[in-house]
């Protein structure tokens, strides 16, 4: 029962009024970090760092960790409300999410985030105190072959995304795959499509892609479609005093997709580099291809919101297992929070946990904490949240486009990154006008590079031997999964379609 | 009435911004003994939090808590471009002594990879304060427990060394250890710490170069250990192991953390600096930083920043070319 022991140890500390606030004041400015379109936690942490310098670290890092999963909960907002992603890992949310919300059932989705957040973030905790060494095994048999494995299999989920129009999911998917070639050659330090630009150099950039592709592009149909025109009322008919709880049908449809977000999320969020982003999109498409309702998805199905939902927030915490157990950032977020501790004098690595553990496990109990405030925060705030979509459109559309604006702009004070950002939302009108898939592209974006870097890293490891990914256990591991999941698949695709006759 | 107050009152704000603009305009006119007698913008060419970020605010709360610069330092992040657009700012500011910025890695790589107006030389030289210099690594677990060992397995079978980046000194500076020490290897970019970490731990790696700051909890708890330091002088977590030069392989590179001038600044701004400079590394605050980071001390001042920076760029510029990474 030691780690009750150390839990309650973390509890003694975590509880502290002083820390109780500082987790208070994390939640509430993560929630704004995620509604801001563009701005998401790794820019407002790296923003706030230089307040923490005279700060007690327990304190300081409760406060920092809450900023980095409380803008999972807020960036899902504007998700469902505007179509407009708050930050990168919520881009799925806007699959199902805003569909939901043009249905009226903005209150429902709202309430079903909030609670596949807590119970993705809660069950990443969880699965932290209980299993951080294992998981921390995991991670440290993680190499380039293993990595590309991976990324194979969001590949293989791909196809899920791209839909009944294949041809023009396959066209969405390799333009994101040909954005993602943009920026330094990785292993030769070659420019590709830069044309002399330093801005491009690092690649083109996610988060203005996808509010482009999403937010913008939504935006602009709706001008197209003449909603702008409309009087006084929003774009969506909402009445909360009917519609706010999510119904009983909502919480069975969407049972699976909470365990399956949670579990599949907190695995991904474990593996340096992947990430919230990636486990939230590939989440989506494993809980498209195993329900029995796939065509339902990206039209409003409530499994389809809550699935990403959970894995974006059970990520976060799985992200944290490298940080706390070996000192290596597994994201961008994660990064700014090993600077603070580097900063602050701790000595991140394996002995982290065994030298502080009352620093180690105050932040494990404070994200006990953390989740079940956000969620109260996230329940209270939705009626505040919805009375947006009463704002008349005229009035709202270019305020959304001031805020996204901004919000690209202020990440990395990049001009051509805004520039970027209204061309993605000229194509995203086009592929919506037409029937493209913007998600196969932004899925493509995220996956490629990683693709490309960790199979050229596995290729010039091995010698240009494609041995390498058989050879290692936990690289075949995968593979053996992902074949798996294939055959199941188109089983059980067969088996539905001899059943329809 | 109410409009000639008006005029009157745009009149006078325009007189009075203007001769606020004067010294502004003619920084070099400013009488010699005066300076400085203006507000100092500081530029950060990186974005909160980074390692250029730290550094800067350092040296700032140094100057701020000692009143050794007398007026008022105001901190700019300008991020963008590995540096290209802070840089490129200060560069902008020729022949003003009111503006200053610091230095990183990316000082000398970023002018070799995109099309910049400056160089590193072409900036005023202050001074060199600390330089990170990389460690050689292996997984804790590798038969291969010290330095000679690993040249000597290196020549038998080239090993295949993972760092960060390709246009890098993660990059030059196996390459040039290689060169110097007579072997072949394959070397194996990443983009991003934690991944390039693992994938030695994973032993997918051979060895790998890094800061000894990032990988400092790994080779306390022996999951990775040190084999030979890039430096001049190992920072003291890492004194039981030899530098490159002790075995015969000074490579003189490595990634200057310094403080520059715009290009022109005048002598005696350039010499109040230095003096001020020599005042800063002295403070406690200072060495505490230069500990915690595990920097390499390594001071430089003036015209000898210069001809550093000069040496480091050549260096790179001749591996990268014959690498085709840079043309």
């Amino acid at each position: 029962m030691e780690i009750f022991d150390q839990l309650l140890l973390g509890f003694s500390v975590a509880i502290s009024p002083i820390n109780i606030v500082y987790l208070m004041l994390g939640s509430l400015i993560g929630m704004v970090v995620g509604i801001i379109p563009g701005f998401g936690p790794a820019a407002g942490l790296s923003i706030l760092l230089p307040l923490t310098f005279g700060m007690d670290p327990t304190g300081a890092i409760i406060m920092l960790a809450a900023i980095y999963y409380g803008a999972m909960y807020g960036g899902t907002i504007t998700s469902i409300l505007l179509n407009t992603p708050g930050e990168s890992a919520v881009v799925a949310s806007t699959f199902d999410g805003y569909p939901l919300a043009q249905q009226g059932r903005a209150g429902p989705a709202l309430v079903m985030q909030a609670a596949a957040s807590f119970v993705g973030g809660t069950v990443g905790v969880i699965l932290i105190s209980v299993l951080a060494a294992v998981f921390a095994q995991v991670t440290r048999g993680f190499g380039p072959p293993e990595f590309f494995m991976l990324v194979l299999m969001g590949i293989v989920t791909l196809i899920v995304l791209i839909g009944d129009n294949w041809r023009f999911g396959a066209i969405s998917a390799l333009i994101g795959f040909a954005l993602g070639t943009v920026g330094v050659d990785l292993e030769t330090g070659m420019q590709r499509f830069t044309f002399g630009s330093a801005e491009l150099i690092g690649g083109i950039a996610f988060i203005p892609i996808a509010i482009g592709l999403f937010g913008l592009g939504e935006l602009f149909y709706a001008f197209y479609q003449g909603l702008h025109r409309g009087g006084s009322g929003g774009i969506i008919q909402y009445q909360s005093e009917k519609h706010f709880w999510p119904s009983m049908r909502d919480w069975i449809e969407s049972r699976m997709a909470f365990v399956r977000g949670s579990i599949l999320g907190f695995c991904i969020g474990v593996v340096p580099g992947a990430g919230a982003t990636v486990a939230s999109l590939m989440s989506y498409s494993i809980e498209k291809s195993s329900s029995k309702t796939p065509e339902k998805f990206g039209k409003g199905a409530m499994p389809g919101l809550v699935a990403p939902e959970c894995a974006n927030n059970a990520a976060s915490a799985g992200s944290m297992v490298p940080l706390l157990t070996l000192g290596i950032p597994g994201s961008a977020s994660t990064a700014v929070l090993l600077a603070a501790l580097l900063m602050w004098g701790l000595k991140p690595g394996p002995l982290l946990m065994e030298q502080n553990p009352e620093f180690a496990w105050a932040l494990v109990a404070s994200m006990y904490l953390g989740n079940m405030a956000l969620l109260a925060i996230n329940i209270f705030a939705i009626p505040l949240f919805v009375t947006l979509l009463k704002v008349p459109y005229r009035v709202l559309a270019p305020a959304v486009i001031l805020v996204c604006t901004m919000g690209t702009f202020s990440v990395h004070g990049s001009i051509i990154e805004v520039w970027l950002m209204f061309a993605a939302g000229g194509v995203g009108f086009f592929m919506k006008l037409y029937g493209f898939s913007p998600a196969a592209t932004v899925l493509a974006l995220v996956l490629g590079p990683l693709a490309e870097e960790t199979l050229r890293q596995t290729l010039i490891i091995s010698r240009g031997s494609p041995m390498i990914f058989v050879e290692r256990g936990m690289s075949l591991g995968i593979l053996i999964f992902t074949i798996g999941v294939i055959a199941f698949g188109y089983f059980m695709n067969r088996s539905r379609r001899l059943a329809k006759g | 009435m109410h409009l000639k107050n008006t005029i009157g009152k745009a009149v006078w704000a325009c007189a009075l911004v203007g001769a606020m603009a004067i010294p502004t305009l003619s920084p070099g006119l400013a009488k010699a003994d005066s300076y400085p007698s203006e507000r100092l913008n500081w530029t950060i060419a990186f974005g909160p939090g980074g390692g250029n970020d730290i550094m800067s605010r350092t040296i700032i709360s140094i100057l701020e808590k000692y009143k050794l610069y007398p007026g008022e330092i105001v901190a700019q992040n300008r991020p963008g471009g590995s540096g290209a657009v802070g840089w490129g700012f200060v560069h902008n500011q020729k022949g003003n002594p009111y503006h200053i910025t610091s230095t990183s890695g990316s000082y000398i790589t970023t002018p070799l990879k995109a099309k910049t107006p400056w160089s590193p030389t072409t900036f005023t030289p202050v001074a060199l304060l600390a330089a990170d210099d990389l460690v050689l690594l292996v997984n804790g677990k590798s038969k291969i427990t010290s330095f000679d060992q690993f040249i000597k397995e290196a020549k038998a079978k080239p090993p295949a060394i993972g760092g960060m980046g390709a246009v890098n000194v993660d990059f030059i500076v196996p390459t040039l250890l290689a060169e110097k020490a007579g072997y072949k290897f394959e070397y194996v970019s990443f983009n991003k710490q934690g991944e390039l970490t693992t994938a030695l731990l994973s032993d997918a790696l051979d060895a790998m170069v890094a800061n000894p700051g990032e990988v400092a909890g790994l080779l306390e708890s022996g999951d990775l250990r040190a084999l030979a330091f890039s430096g001049k002088k190992a920072p003291e977590s890492l004194k039981d192991i030899p530098t490159f030069g002790d075995k015969g392989y000074e490579l003189g590179i490595s990634m200057p953390r310094g403080v520059v001038l715009p290009p022109e600044a005048p002598k005696e701004a350039q010499e109040w600096w230095i003096a001020t400079m020599k005042k800063v590394v002295e403070k406690p605050e200072w060495a505490a930083y230069v500990k915690k980071h595990e920097l390499t001390e390594t001071v430089l001042w003036g015209e000898d920043f210069r001809k550093f920076l000069a040496h480091s760029q050549e260096q790179f510029a001749r591996v990268l070319k014959a690498k085709g990474a840079i043309k």
